[in-house]
């Protein structure tokens, strides 16, 4: 059992290590409340993300329109925070207007979800190719529903998802908290979880193992959808706005915190705390490259190169792991 | 002119912990029908690799047409005319015919440029030698898996092949298509061309060999010419033992004759047509036919996975509709696949969870979670329950052996608990002691009361271990043998291979 | 003959070309200046460039992987040579062509580096590359865009080349670019390759079987590194005329339009599984995605459609050839 842990547990080291020489080298600007407090802000809308990220590829697929249905959902959820809240409306009839709106945007997130789920299970579309159509097309959408423009002006008391806290933790992260625990708790101890990893290990036996594939992989994009709907919801209350076309550098980096995490792109295999330390490292060293004032073109270049960099090492590993004899060989 | 094509000298291989071939010699002269025998770990593949230069011995001799290898490359072998075809053909399923053969010789003549003349020419040129024919510009995925082998061989032959060495190549073939390769063989021979055959159908290996070479556990056993063998005698030396046959015996009286499943003018366009029969509880039903008799398919449709288009299913007297895999799950008919490896097993999962998969419902708790100890019960009362040898059940599925493999497969369907179950192929690539291992399996399970369903490619396995037979040929039921004690190997052989057969209802 | 003919319609291209064929047909009565020789001849112009990735993109899908870092290595190439350019004082075209095309194929390179030595999943490490190219470009050569003013002659010149030149009624002239004649050079260099070398053939076998392609000999690391500088090379070409075309310079430019290319490949009947595929299909896609580009706004739909349109297109298409495939494959699950 060990083995399965095992690459978190480097993970893990690899995360204190980075807190180590950050604390050495640039203590003044790291070790400060407001910059953990940057961090843990930061975490839940990215985090959910890669979970989304995540799901889709235990089934040994892709979901490269995570961050569209972020959008889309983003911006519909907007539309009604601002079109259908007029100043001289009383409280109550604003919170219900908000519960609306979080309601209409995990909705449309599930909606998306599952037109990815029939385009590659009933369809039968390559992931690569559904997730990249339906990329263009939901953000498509939400580009004609906006008309290119932002959105901005939402309740006071809708802010409180993104900003607020409760007993000193941020609700976003309570949040994410939640649902990586949920997340975690169907991936490992549901019968669809376990449907998934096996999927994603090899779809030709899971049909003949009496698995409904079909309906297994609809329900992993819902979930997906669901997931990215979510941080959607956290996005637009932390900032206060919606504008198409953005977060979609998390597309990459969402992609390189699994890889890091230990999450295998062809499926079958893979650690939700695996992903999240990941997510952590991933903010940790965000922070840092704030502080030493990188310009964003630069981080851009450095996630990418981190990203090949983390392949390069995995290659290395598995080449050793197997030159030492831990694969049997059959004659 | 040396005498021996091929002579290998007291080769061993050892990979860790492993001694997969320990001194093993064989010798091949010009023109000659080797086959090398052996079951799964015997050492057959790895002496093949050997042979072919992709895998380095560790002491021992290879002597190739008089001129002695210490070091033997796979471009060496090839230059020396050794060709290896393996099992799964290594064709481009993208390509043409004409491409397919041609290719191969035009990369080993290190050409810069393609000339498609020459490619068609050179196809047609040996297809013509083995007086064949085929469609030069057809793509490999279009066309049948006996003309794959055909393109094969000719790819072999382009390259001034002196040995062939073929990999099972029987195991997807019909019998007319194995007849057809065989005097294939034959024609190769007459041109002196070798023919090195790896088998494990032992009926085979008697009809075309001339000489047989038998590996037992990475030793050589013997070497003997095809005169000095028989069945029986065969199997002892692949074996070491003699395995009882015993035919199974249906207890009529102890199951009542309870009908479980019914199966009433059941149609398939293109698969199967108007099957009619019957299965009892404690029978076991074979069927067997030529590839392409519609056997699968009409398991499958059994399954949830080939719905027919018109018939009736009765399960316990009732009629029913199977249009999916959970269907025939909750109807507790199970299927298990015919290809182990890529059809039933999670190879890189481990065995735990390759048993469990079909019964995730039995182990859930209160909460829909899964329950550790339901989860732990269930797995060691079937790895007992099968005898599944292994150190560790977390260990993955590939650590296995490929009997120990199969019975996870069992495993996960007898938890279940099934009715009917459908076997299809259950013991192809399985060494022979883990066969009869299976085939006793088999018949408890049909003695406590399933029904089971056993399609076979092997008339020996299925003469001994049915109490019924239908015979299958182009998607009808042609025979139905209501006593498989009454007919004799050799005329359910006839049946079988018959061309053309009258229909019977 | 019958043959033949059933062949010619088992190929997915052919439905293409009458799609097209209806849809000008459509066009043309909304607008009937569509079909006239100076649009065909503008619509070649301003989607050479294009056709020439997709060209590129189409060889990387055959061998059964995939590059979605070319718009980064062509916008590269672009703003290096034009750097460069505008640095020395150099004014040459050729120049530019020359240190375009080095930079494409040095990272082609390091992507052939990736994926043939170390054996990494296509699509992950060309998402890596492209950001990391795309990154260092903006970090380490700048920012800044290059206006027309600024911008060598021998760019500006270049674009208005024409290799012949008609007038118009009221006596100014229009002709076919020179664009034309490189698209044409990629596409029959590319065909030549693909139909008359051994490495073609072994691009299409890598893409068929690769452990087929292995033991068959094939020099698997050769050809595929040869495939991503190759595309870089393609890239680089196409950096180049992109900035002559716009007279304009913007590093954040090119890079975000990977889904029309693909598209239009897709389209064209490549399967993203590998060894299938061919340039007159490509092209074709090319055409039938341009077209629609160019022509959102004339059926009535501002640009903001446009993103929705092209993602509507990539979903119809690939759903109509995958379900198709789907058929053929649930066949092929009981059978062997």
């Amino acid at each position: 059992m060990l083995g399965k842990y095992s690459k978190t547990i480097v993970l893990f080291t690899i995360m204190v290590g980075i807190i180590i020489i950050m604390s050495i080298f640039i203590p003044d600007k790291f070790l400060t409340v407001i910059n953990f407090q940057s961090i843990s802000s930061q975490i839940p809308e990215f985090g959910l993300l890669a979970l989304a990220m995540m799901i889709a590829m235990m089934t040994g697929g892709i979901d490269l329109s995570v961050v569209s249905i972020t959008n889309l959902t983003g911006v519909i959820a907007a539309v009604i925070l601002t079109k259908l809240v007029s100043p001289q409306m009383g409280e109550g009839l604003i919170t219900l207007i908000i519960i609306l709106a979080i309601l209409v945007a995990i909705i449309s997130s599930l909606v998306c979800g599952l037109l990815n789920g029939v385009l590659i299970a009933y369809v039968g579309v390559p992931p690569i190719l559904a997730t990249l159509g339906t990329m263009g097309l939901f953000l498509g959408i939400a580009i004609v529903i906006t008309e290119g423009h932002g959105i901005t002006g939402f309740p006071d008391k809708f802010l409180f998802i993104g900003n607020g806290t409760i007993w000193i933790i941020p609700v976003p992260l309570i949040i994410f908290i939640v649902c990586a625990l949920i997340v975690a708790l169907v991936l490992n101890k549901t019968s669809l979880g376990l449907s998934i990893q096996m999927l994603g290990s090899n779809p030709v036996a899971s049909w003949f193992a009496g698995i409904s594939n079909n309906s297994i992989l609809v329900k992993t994009y819902m979930i997906t959808g669901l997931l990215a709907g979510i941080s959607s919801v956290i996005m637009i209350s932390r900032v206060n706005s919606m504008r198409p076309g953005y977060g979609y550098a998390y597309l990459l980096t969402a992609i390189l915190v699994i890889v890091l995490g230990g999450v295998n792109p062809s499926g079958g295999f893979g650690t939700v705390t695996g992903v999240v330390v990941g997510v952590i490292i991933l903010q940790l060293l965000q922070s840092g490259f704030n502080i030493l004032a990188f310009s964003p073109f630069f981080k851009k270049f450095i996630w990418g190169f981190m990203l090949l960099l983390v392949m390069v090492i995995n290659f290395f590993v598995a080449k050793y792991q197997q030159s030492s004899g831990k694969l049997k060989i059959h004659t | 002119m040396a005498k021996e094509l091929l002579e290998v000298k007291n080769i061993s291989k050892a990979y860790t912990g492993v001694q997969a071939l320990d001194s093993v010699s064989i010798s091949i002269k010009r023109g000659e029908i080797h086959c090398l025998v052996g079951e799964n770990g015997s050492g057959k593949s790895t002496l093949i690799k050997i042979i072919a230069g992709v895998v380095k011995a560790d002491e021992g001799e290879i002597i190739i047409n008089g001129r002695f290898y210490q070091n033997l490359h796979a471009i060496d072998s090839i230059r020396e005319g050794i060709q290896v075809i393996y099992q799964d053909l290594s064709l481009f399923p993208n390509l043409s015919v004409a491409e397919n053969i041609s290719l191969n010789q035009m990369v080993e003549r290190k050409s810069k440029l393609i000339s498609w003349k020459d490619v068609t020419n050179t196809a047609r040129t040996e297809l013509k030698n083995i007086r064949e024919k085929l469609d030069l510009g057809e793509k490999i995925e279009d066309i049948s898996m006996a003309s794959r082998q055909i393109v094969a061989i000719c790819r072999a032959l382009t390259q001034g092949a002196k040995l062939i060495i073929m990999d099972e190549p029987t195991s997807a073939l019909t019998k007319t298509e194995i007849d057809s390769l065989f005097s294939v063989i034959l024609d190769l021979k007459r041109k002196g061309i070798s023919t090195l055959f790896i088998s494990h159908k032992i009926s085979e290996v008697l009809e075309i060999s001339e000489k047989v070479t038998i590996l037992r556990d990475g030793k050589k056993v013997g070497e003997y010419s095809i005169d000095e063998l028989d069945n029986d005698k065969l199997i002892f030396l692949m074996t070491g033992k003699k395995i009882a046959y015993s035919r199974f015996k249906y207890k009529e009286k102890e199951h009542h004759e309870k009908m479980l499943l019914e199966v009433r003018g059941l149609s398939k366009r293109g698969n199967f047509e108007n099957v009619n029969f019957k299965l009892r509880s404690g029978e076991i039903l074979g069927i067997v036919g030529l590839l392409g008799s519609g056997r699968t398919e009409l398991a499958l449709s059994l399954f949830g996975l080939n719905k027919a288009d018109s018939g009736e299913i009765y399960i316990d007297g009732k009629q029913v509709k199977i249009n999916s895999t959970q269907d025939a799950v909750k109807l507790r008919i199970s299927y298990l696949p015919e290809d182990r490896l890529s059809q039933g097993l999670f190879i890189e999962q481990s065995i735990s969870n390759n048993i469990i998969i079909t019964i995730l419902r039995k182990i859930l708790n209160r909460l829909r979670l899964i329950s550790n100890i339901k989860r732990e019960n269930s797995i060691n009362k079937w790895s007992k329950e099968l005898e599944i040898k292994t150190p560790s059940l977390e260990a993955a599925a590939q650590s296995l052996s490929g009997g120990n493999q199969q019975r996870v497969v069992l495993a996960r369907w007898l938890a279940t608990n099934p009715k009917v179950f459908i076997l299809d192929c259950p013991t192809i690539g399985i060494d022979i002691a883990s066969k009869s291992n299976i085939h006793s399996i088999i018949r408890d399970l049909a003695n406590a009361g399933m029904g089971i369903i056993l399609i076979s490619d092997e008339i020996p396995e299925a003469l001994q271990n049915c109490n019924r037979i239908l015979v299958m040929s182009k998607g009808r039921i042609v025979k139905k043998i209501n006593d498989a004690s009454s007919i004799t190997e050799d005329e359910l052989f006839n049946i079988v291979g018959k061309k053309e057969l009258n229909k019977v209802g | 003959m019958n043959k033949k003919i059933k062949r010619i319609f088992s190929h997915s291209e052919i439905y293409l070309f009458f799609i097209i064929i209806i849809f000008s047909i459509i066009l043309t009565s909304i607008n009937p200046s569509f079909l006239t020789l100076e649009n065909l001849f503008d619509l070649i112009k301003s989607s050479a460039g294009m056709g020439i990735l997709a060209v590129g993109f189409l060889i990387v899908l055959l061998s059964g992987g995939i590059d979605v870092s070319f718009t980064a290595i062509a916008i590269a190439g672009q703003y290096i040579s034009a750097n460069v350019l505008m640095a020395t004082g150099v004014d040459n075209i050729y120049l530019a062509f020359l240190i375009s095309c080095s930079v494409g194929i040095l990272l082609g390179a390091i992507n052939g580096l990736l994926i043939s030595v170390f054996k990494l999943p296509t699509l992950i490490v060309t998402l890596g590359t492209l950001s990391a190219f795309h990154g260092a470009l903006l970090a380490f050569v700048g920012t800044k865009a290059i206006n027309t003013a600024e911008l060598p002659d021998c760019f500006k010149v270049f674009g208005h080349n024409n290799i012949f030149v008609l007038t118009r009624a009221d006596g100014t002239s229009y002709g076919l670019s020179v664009y034309a004649l490189i698209l044409l050079g990629v596409v029959i260099m590319s065909w030549l390759i693909l139909k008359y070398t051994m490495l073609g053939r072994g691009i299409y076998a890598i893409g068929g079987n690769r452990d087929s392609a292995v033991r068959a000999g094939f020099n698997i690391v050769g050809i595929q590194f040869f495939i991503y500088c190759y595309v870089g090379f393609l890239a680089g070409i196409m950096g180049v005329m992109h900035i002559s075309l716009l007279r304009y310079s913007n590093p954040m430019y090119i890079v975000g339009t990977e889904l029309g290319v693909i598209a239009a490949v897709v389209l064209g009947g490549a399967r993203i599984t590998g060894g299938t595929g061919s340039i007159i299909g490509t092209l074709l896609g090319v055409v039938m995605i341009s077209i629609l580009e160019k022509n959102l706004v004339l059926m009535g739909l501002s640009s903001y459609w446009h993103q929705l349109f092209v993602g509507l297109i990539i979903i119809i298409g690939v759903s109509i050839t995958s379900y198709q495939n789907k058929r053929r494959g649930i066949r092929s699950l009981t059978f062997r």
